[in-house]
């Protein structure tokens, strides 16, 4: 049938993205609605496929758009005031409207953006890196996890050499694993730069997975944030799990102090086998817990920040905001919503000096 | 005679330079000789965009004729008596930079000045005076009458004389010169339409309606139907202005006062000072609420505010403001009643509307030629705007630009980057209007750079070195002014101290730093409650200088206040002038072009024409996506055929070419000096 069609004088399938982008080209879908489908194309996870189809039927761009209009509008009292109050009909009681709408503004889109970029973390995923000593067991956890041999494992201390990722669909969430060089010392300037490469990782990682060889730490909840200490930056609040590998290896009594010792401490602490899996299933719920509170419910609330383009000129068009209120000159201080406005405009679209002054008209008797 | 210094320092030697002839110059000298008359540059109406049009052409030393009705109504202030206000000020203020006249003129008749708007920062400061009517029209008078190249005479035009269009640019035809009332026709190597209100112009009165340009005045119709033979798109604006009433027939007791300013800031940068020295007027305003017209229709409810403005230090005549209205006028005198103050007031002229043809400015390049008619410039109401000072805005440009194209150099042109002149007639040449367009701040993307205190340092040196509009002295001035700002600004940020110092040394100024670096005067001026003559109080040895200059010291102020925001700006500034420079084809056939474009948009590029990918892109109702996909087509389809069309070729472009071979080499040698070479032409037509 698709030969049939194919041979057709004047009929080719369509190239990848093609109907979007007529349809964006069209005016049909707008910026945010178009990444959306973008989104909703790659989806692989429940969660990534709930929050793209919430985007691309509008609700995003929705909510931008209201802030836009909400601006445009601040902005356009703020300019007739500027441009009529001495000789036309326009109220000094303008003014502390348009700083109450700002105010107003400022703390809503503020709001937003702490969100703890979940819907940033739904699309892209979370990043979640495998940290800890040498041969602790992370590259089977790794292995583990993804059920299948991604990393290589071996008895010698520092096997692992650079990052290895793999994506994960864990209870609906998108995780993206990374298993790092072990933490130490090294000498080898091969491993000192994987040394290096699992730090960094560990800084910008969403989540932590801790490991540490439960034959080695104390059982004491000291010991074990001594231990942990040791691998997280100090001044971090990166989430993190603690697992506890190598749990084949406890005595019995051994186990169930750790267990007692686990209950007690600051983070989530896994016992685990690697080599039997043991507590997998603990550390898979444990997983889900965290991502869960990570990315939230897509469909809860108000639709998520899904890219950092978005995030960064709505950061942008907050700071724009904050300054407005500490200007004395209005002209300074109109400059700052002009500014704000057009870091909007870069999400939802240009807003000309036509639009402002239909608002001007609209609302005040000004004019010849 | 400080006007004439620009063309004649240009000068070459062996040509010699045209007798002056001062003082009014009619038709009549040029009745005994033989042909028709010739001048380079024919501008059609006396109004404000004429006079400066004329002005700006004969000060570009373009030999120029300015035909109008009646003399004794050049500079006729047909409206309200007052010039400059919000967005307007800065217009008269680039006027005044490039050597335009209303700013001068008004710093000799004004009677109140106030700048509005003082205390929202001096970006916005609107300069703004009450002016004497018989005494601006006078003074203009004796300035346009005394302008050397510029010949002025009394005639309506009725016709345009036409020829085959120049092959090398967009046009059915060339303009050449005008056909007068009597029948006579005058030769112009450019036309300048500056008609006003007086196309099919329509006086209404109440339901009472008769032909007029502006009460008392004949319209021009044979010349609208020319226009509108040609094949311009025309549309009907309507202005108003308000009944006159006589001055001691108010009770001002009950009403407020608005106080002038004392010293008053002058609108022109060659003011010192304005000529009157005690303010003896008064501004008096009054609420009123009854319902009428327009406004009171959309805004029942509200108060409304009305100013009573005098119309001239001796005059009984009180202008109120706000009141425009075209009823009859048994109800003008009611609603005249019903307000507080005027309960007794008596009408001297009833308030009246004009109706008038005007055209659609899209039909113009950045340059104000029309893309019809070659060499026919248009200026003032006639494309659809309203206002003293955008009319005047128009003028110099349409004046410089119709000397340029006649001496065969690139057009002059303001970019939305440099000037409020530049945002006003980009808007009207891409956007076109519906209603009569006014100038208002808003519509200023960089109004924090373009500021009216800084419109000189934006214009003079290039009315001064492209248009040659602009006088020795006053170009010197501003490159004085340029320096003295540099260097001011150099001191201030090299002179720095610890912050405690710079508290002990300045009480008055709440310094707020926890800086452990030493804070330069630079920062400490940024301060609200900080100017200049407080730090040159606190640190004579090197301030004491900067502080004595007043109008230095009032900028420099102005200059630190706003720099992070200038500094801010430019980036944009260039994203803009970048946009500007892809400049599209004239010809462009928008339906016929291959690129992924609706019908929609189609449409809209071809009505508006627009000249460059900036001004589509502030074009409603085009996508971004167009834009693109226009580029696009632009630069695969039109990157050779962009190159020649900037300049006009010279030296085949007038009609009975005259230059000896001399000339013409001599003109090759020296390109920016090629101004005198038409003089020399000139020399030897019949005049």
């Amino acid at each position: 049938m698709a030969g049939l069609a194919g041979s057709l004088p004047g009929l080719r399938p369509a190239e990848p993205g093609e109907f979007t982008r007529r349809a964006f080209r069209r005016g049909k879908l707008d910026l945010t609605a178009a990444e959306g489908l973008g989104d909703l194309i790659r989806a692989e996870t429940e969660a990534q496929r709930r929050q793209a189809l919430r985007q691309m039927e509008g609700e995003l761009g929705r909510l931008y758009q209201r802030w836009s209009e909400t601006l445009t509008q601040a902005l356009a009292h703020l300019e007739a005031y500027i441009d009529f109050s001495e000789d036309d009909n326009v109220e000094e009681e303008v003014l502390s409207r348009v700083d109450a709408t700002v105010r107003a503004l400022e703390q809503e889109i503020g709001a937003h953006l702490q969100d703890g970029r979940r819907g940033e973390l739904v699309r892209g995923g979370v990043h979640a890196v495998i940290a800890g000593p040498p041969n602790v067991g992370k590259s089977s956890l790794l292995n583990l996890l993804c059920q299948r041999p991604a990393a290589i494992v071996s008895p010698v201390a520092g096997t692992t050499r650079d990052v290895v990722e793999v994506a994960l669909n864990v209870g609906g969430y998108p995780l993206v694993l990374s298993d790092t060089a072990g933490l130490r010392d090294a000498t080898d300037p091969v491993e000192q730069e994987g040394v290096t490469r699992a730090r960094d990782r560990v800084q910008q990682a969403d989540l932590v997975l801790a490991v540490l060889d439960a034959t080695a730490v104390l059982p004491e909840p000291v010991g074990m944030e001594a231990a942990l200490g040791s691998l997280l930056p100090p001044t971090t609040a990166t989430p993190c799990i603690l697992v506890l590998n190598k749990a084949d290896l406890l005595r019995g009594g051994e186990e169930t102090l750790l267990r007692d010792t686990c209950a007690q401490g600051g983070s989530p602490t896994a016992l685990l086998s690697c080599k039997t899996g043991e507590g997998l299933d603990q550390l898979l719920a444990l997983l889900a817990q965290q991502l869960a509170r990570l990315c939230g419910d897509p469909l809860a609330g108000s639709p998520s920040l899904t890219q950092s383009r978005h995030s960064l000129h709505l950061g942008a068009c907050v700071a724009a905001l904050a300054r407005y209120g500490r200007e004395r000159d209005l002209a300074l201080a109109a400059e700052r919503l002009r500014l704000a406005r057009r870091h909007l405009g870069r999400i939802t679209g240009h807003v000309g000096a036509e639009d402002v002054l239909d608002i001007i008209f609209r609302d005040f008797c000004v004019g010849k | 005679m400080m006007l004439r210094s620009s063309w004649r320092r240009l000068a070459l030697p062996q040509v010699p330079p045209p007798a002056p002839r001062p003082g009014r110059r009619r038709a009549g000298s040029d009745a005994g000789a033989a042909g028709a008359p010739r001048y380079e540059v024919v501008v059609i109406g006396g109004g404000h965009a004429g006079t400066e049009a004329a002005a700006a052409a004969a000060r570009g030393g373009a030999r120029t004729l300015l035909l109008t009705h009646r003399i004794d109504t050049i500079g006729a202030m047909s409206c309200n008596p007052s010039f400059g206000g919000i967005g307007k000020g800065q217009l008269m203020r680039e006027v005044d930079a490039l050597d335009g006249l209303c700013g001068r003129v008004c710093d000799r008749s004004g009677v109140h000045y106030k700048v509005l708007n003082r205390c929202k920062g001096p970006a916005v400061w609107g300069l703004r005076a009450q002016i004497d009517r018989r005494l601006y029209k006078e003074h203009m008078q004796k300035e346009i009458l005394n302008t050397p190249l510029l010949t002025v005479r009394e005639a309506s035009v009725e016709d345009l004389l036409l020829t085959e269009p120049e092959t090398d640019r967009p046009g059915k035809c060339r303009v050449t010169g005008v056909v007068l009332g009597d029948g006579s026709t005058v030769h112009a190597g450019s036309v300048i339409l500056t008609t006003g209100t007086f196309l099919r112009g329509m006086v209404l009165i109440g339901l009472e309606m008769h032909p007029a340009g502006r009460l008392g005045d004949q319209p021009a119709i044979g010349l609208a139907q020319t226009l509108e033979k040609l094949g311009f798109t025309m549309g009907r604006l309507k202005t108003g202005t308000p009944p006159r009433l006589t001055k001691d027939t108010i009770d001002f007791s009950g009403l407020e006062e608005r106080v002038a300013d004392n010293p008053p800031v002058p609108f022109s940068f060659l003011s010192e000072a304005v000529w009157i020295k005690v303010m003896l007027m008064a501004i008096d305003c009054c609420r009123y609420c009854p319902s009428f017209e327009s406004k009171v229709l959309r805004f029942p409810n509200r108060e409304h505010q009305v100013w009573l403005e005098p119309e001239g230090l001796e005059s009984n005549v009180i202008y109120p403001q706000g009141m425009s209205m075209t009823l009859p006028p048994e109800l003008q005198e009611q609603v005249i009643k019903s307000i507080p103050g005027l309960e007794k007031a008596k009408i001297l002229q009833p308030g009246y509307g004009v109706q008038y043809d005007f055209l659609d400015p899209r039909q113009l390049t950045a340059s104000l030629e029309s893309r019809l008619v070659q060499r026919l410039f248009l200026a003032g109401q006639i494309n659809g705007t309203t206002g003293y000072e955008e009319a005047a805005a128009q003028g110099v440009i349409a004046g410089i630009n119709a000397c340029l194209r006649v001496h065969g150099k690139p057009p002059f042109v303001i970019s939305r980057t440099e000037g409020y002149i530049g945002v006003l007639i980009d808007d009207l040449t891409t956007l076109g209007t519906n209603e009569p367009y006014r100038m208002f701040t808003s519509r200023v993307e960089f109004r924090m750079s373009l500021r009216p205190d800084n419109a000189d340092a934006r214009l003079t040196h290039r009315g001064f070195e492209e248009a040659g509009c602009v006088s020795q002295q006053r170009y010197e001035q501003a490159v004085k002014m340029k320096a003295a700002l540099e260097d001011g600004i150099a001191t201030l940020k090299s002179l720095q101290f610890s912050i405690s110092k710079w508290s002990q040394l300045l009480p008055e100024v709440s310094i707020s730093s926890s800086r452990r670096s030493p804070v330069s005067a630079f920062d400490i001026l940024r301060y609200p409650e900080a100017n200049m003559e407080l730090l040159a109080r606190a640190v004579p040895e090197p301030l004491g200088k900067l502080a004595e200059w007043r109008q230095l010291a009032e900028r420099l102020k102005i200059e630190v206040a706003y720099e992070w925001c200038v500094v801010n700006q430019q980036q944009e500034i260039e994203e803009v002038r970048r946009d500007e420079a892809l400049r599209l084809p004239e010809d462009i056939d928008y339906f016929a072009i291959d690129a992924s474009l609706s019908t929609e948009v189609r449409e809209k590029l071809d009505c508006n024409r627009p000249q460059t990918i900036g001004a589509v892109s502030r074009i409603p109702g085009i996508t971004p996506a167009a834009i693109v996909n226009l580029l696009r087509y632009v630069k695969t389809n039109h990157q050779k055929s962009e190159m020649p069309k900037a300049l006009p070729q010279t030296g085949r472009y007038l009609p009975g070419k005259m230059y000896s071979e001399k000339a013409t080499s001599e003109r090759q040698i020296s390109a920016e000096f090629s101004e005198e070479e038409p003089e020399h032409t000139f020399v030897k037509t019949p005049l």
